[in-house]
């Protein structure tokens, strides 16, 4: 082929593939919306304040951003409300060993913010972040594992290396904390014990779970 | 030099150069608070957006500089306006220095980054494109006038080659990439779709054009191949590049929350993107050995490196996570960051230096220069960005493993298991300062002191036939 003719293979094909994107562009633009759900006021002032503090200076979220710190697609769904609210304005209040600075926000763009992470956390992103396939370790087996494990308790704390950071390791809590009635009043009402506490409370756990799960951590000497 | 208005090369260059050093300093600086957070006045996020603007702004202003050589040289003529040309250099560099205040600012008072006129005064919170609207329009006007400059001077001379047409085509197809990331959409969905037109048609797009482009030129510039032959081959190597970069986009969206078709359209066109970086690397080496008369070896030595960690960064780097059942463990983890940083090297830092090491001689007229430091310089950055990667690579190994397959906290991992390889990539990150340092003492000393003599010049005329 003389230049020529590769020139204009490369100028008619490359606007040929442009042209093709272009299509698929048009059409996934129709079809995003029905993959989220419908974006509110809060939400969208939630994502300006994302912008403003430059959030995606540290995290991630959808998977794309820094990699200083977590990935925020799911944060809502593995932790609770008020501790999120607590930590966006002082982080290192609720978790002492917090890498994030202390931002300035106000107690209500925190709440914008959490608007705007609830929705990314329900944008429909073909399945990602995967579950772990390989999460062999199994805690033993009881009653109060099993309500330990229900109530979400591991997203925040650690037990044999297994669990969050967000609250503290609790391995050994059994040795710090041996007495029954603190952890009983602690778990309905954590402020009730630790007045500024960002753990959120449960009242709506049967006294029958309250019990079995206080049984186990005595156990976590 | 045959034209006096390519003297305005040398600006661009020095610019280049300077943000480079502060680019790696930046770094360094960031790579540190990964093992203390809080040493540093200006946290994390402040630093990495000066890492990484000041990484795409010199790269630019590097490429800018090379253009205003390349062009004259091939029109044969001097350029349209040379005052134009002085004007947008000042005018860029004056927007930077404020947009780089602006976020330092920002860094001591998140609150001043306030939203004016319904956007935000110093930092735009989108990675890469953190610079304001202000900024953005002016930056877009000063790239006009820069396009401007050099299709008149083209134009005018009427002679149309194929290197300066092709790149000045790369050129302007990064101009229009810029306009995506420039206005405001509510679904953060959106907003990462039209973020990637940017990102990805810069670097996989419009960039790699530029990229083959140059190459020619510098091979055409410092062996005695025939234009014909390198003009196809470039034609070849960025057709390849556009027809599987435009729909290897699709390997950004397969998990923002757009369709299940990206999964397909992205996993087979990306992963044939490293297809013509490695016709790259073939035309590089096919052209040294034919075509022995070599004006400028070490120009030669960095052409031929930038192709073969063009491949390496982008292509090999890039291939190994881009299909979506690889994608779906390590995405967003340190593999990308390993990615990023030899891709980057490899395509870009060595496109720009060599195209200094083959232009600047010409320009400051000594084609007969020093070049033991290039050399060092070469090796240092290189190995220690060799440490960086695989630094990187480790932690996104033990990354993906702990956090995304068995599931610990990514705090966890961060923190204890990765912390070994933090270490490594900040010891790494000063040696390649050290390299960067031999470089702009090179830079600043290049053809102002006397050659080595003997084997060692810098010309060759091997006569024996290939
Ligand atoms: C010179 C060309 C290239 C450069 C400079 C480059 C640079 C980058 C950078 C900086 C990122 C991270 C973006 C972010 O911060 O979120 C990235 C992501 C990515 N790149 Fe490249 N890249 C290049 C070519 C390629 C090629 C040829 C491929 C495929 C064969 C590729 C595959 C990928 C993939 C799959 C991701 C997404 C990683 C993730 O899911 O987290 N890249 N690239
Ligand atoms: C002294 C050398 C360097 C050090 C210590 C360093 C350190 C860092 C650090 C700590 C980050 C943040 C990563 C994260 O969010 O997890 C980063 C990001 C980045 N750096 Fe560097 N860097 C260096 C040199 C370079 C060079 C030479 C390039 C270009 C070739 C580069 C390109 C980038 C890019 C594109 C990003 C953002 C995307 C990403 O994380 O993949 N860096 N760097
Ligand atoms: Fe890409």
């Amino acid at each position: 082929m003389s230049n020529r003719g590769v020139r204009n293979l490369f100028i008619f094909g490359s606007l040929f593939f442009f042209v093709i994107f272009i299509g698929l562009t048009v059409d996934t633009m129709k079809k995003l919306d029905k993959r989220a759900p419908e974006i509110t006021e809060e939400v969208d002032q939630g994502k300006k304040l994302w912008h403003k503090y430059d959030c995606i200076g540290c995290h991630t979220i959808l998977g794309n951003g820094s990699y200083f710190a977590p990935d925020l697609t799911k944060i809502t769904v593995n932790k609770p409300e008020g501790y999120l609210e607590k930590f966006l304005v002082n982080p290192r209040k609720v978790k002492p060993s917090a890498a994030m600075p202390v931002l300035g926000i106000s107690p209500e763009e925190a709440k914008k913010i959490i608007a705007f992470l609830k929705w990314i956390s329900k944008v429909d992103t073909n399945g990602w972040p995967p579950k772990p396939v390989l999460a062999t370790y199994r805690m033993p087996r009881s009653p109060g594992v099993t309500v330990f494990q229900k109530y979400g308790c591991t997203a925040c704390h650690m037990i044999n290396g297994v669990g969050g950071t967000s609250g503290p390791d609790l391995t050994h809590v059994a040795s710090r904390k041996p007495d029954r009635q603190w952890h009983i009043k602690h778990i309905r009402d954590p402020q009730s014990v630790v007045p500024d506490s960002a753990m959120p409370g449960f009242p709506q756990m049967s006294e029958q779970e309250l019990n079995q799960l206080v049984d186990y951590l005595l156990t976590l000497k | 030099m045959k034209y006096k208005s390519q003297k305005i090369a040398e600006y661009f260059y020095t610019f280049a150069v300077l943000l480079f050093l502060v680019q790696v300093v930046v770094g360094i600086i960031a790579a540190l608070q990964f093992i203390w957070p809080d040493f540093f006045p200006l946290k994390f996020n402040i630093i990495r957006d000066l890492h990484i603007n000041a990484l795409v702004v010199w790269l630019l202003m590097g490429l800018m500089g090379a253009t205003y050589f390349v062009v004259p040289e091939e029109a044969q003529s001097e350029l349209w306006s040379l005052p134009l040309a002085y004007f947008q250099f000042w005018a860029t560099v004056v927007t930077v220095t404020l947009v780089v205040l602006g976020y330092i600012w920002m860094g001591f008072n998140p609150h001043a980054n306030k939203f004016v006129f319904g956007t935000l005064l110093l930092n735009e919170g989108r990675e890469y494109i953190e610079a304001p609207r202000w900024a953005d329009i002016l930056i877009v006007v000063s790239v006009l006038l820069f396009l401007l400059n050099n299709f008149m001077t083209m134009y005018k001379s009427k002679r149309w080659t194929g290197i300066q047409g092709t790149l000045l085509g790369g050129l302007t197809f990064l101009a229009l990439m810029y306009l995506p990331g420039m206005f405001y959409t509510k679904s953060m969905v959106k907003d990462q779709f039209w973020w990637w037109w940017v990102v990805h048609l810069w670097v996989e797009g419009a960039w790699e054009v530029i990229a083959g482009a140059l190459l020619a030129f510098m091979l055409l510039k410092v062996t005695n191949a025939p234009r014909h032959v390198l003009e196809r081959w470039m034609y070849i190597e960025v057709a390849l590049v556009l027809f599987t970069g435009i729909l290897g986009t699709g390997h950004h969206y397969y998990w923002i929350g757009t369709p299940k078709y990206w999964l397909w359209i992205g996993g087979i066109f990306s992963s044939l993107e490293p297809v013509p970086l490695l016709v790259m690397v073939w035309d590089a080496f096919r052209t040294t050995r034919v075509h022995r008369v070599v004006t400028n070896r070490l120009g030669l030595f960095y052409a031929v490196a930038h192709a073969v960690f063009n491949f390496v960064g982008a292509g090999l780097w890039g291939v190994i996570h881009t299909v979506p059942m690889a994608n779906k463990w390590t995405h967003g983890t340190q593999i990308t960051t390993a990615h990023g940083h030899l891709a980057f090297y490899g395509a870009y830092v060595l496109l720009v230096i060599s195209m200094i090491y083959i232009t600047l001689p010409l320009i400051r007229e000594r084609t007969d220069f020093r070049t033991s430091r290039g050399y060092t310089s070469f090796w240092v950055m290189t190995i220690s960005m060799i440490f960086i990667v695989l630094s990187l690579t480790g932690a996104g190994m033990v990354q993906t493993y702990m956090e995304r397959l068995v599931g610990l906290d990514y705090v966890t991992v961060k923190a204890n298991y990765n912390l070994v390889f933090w270490i490594v990539r900040a010891i790494s990150g000063v040696g390649f300062l050290v390299g960067v340092l031999i470089f702009v003492v090179d830079y600043f000393k290049l053809g102002h002191e006397p050659a080595e003599v003997g084997a060692k010049s810098n010309v060759s005329v091997t006569t024996h036939a290939a």
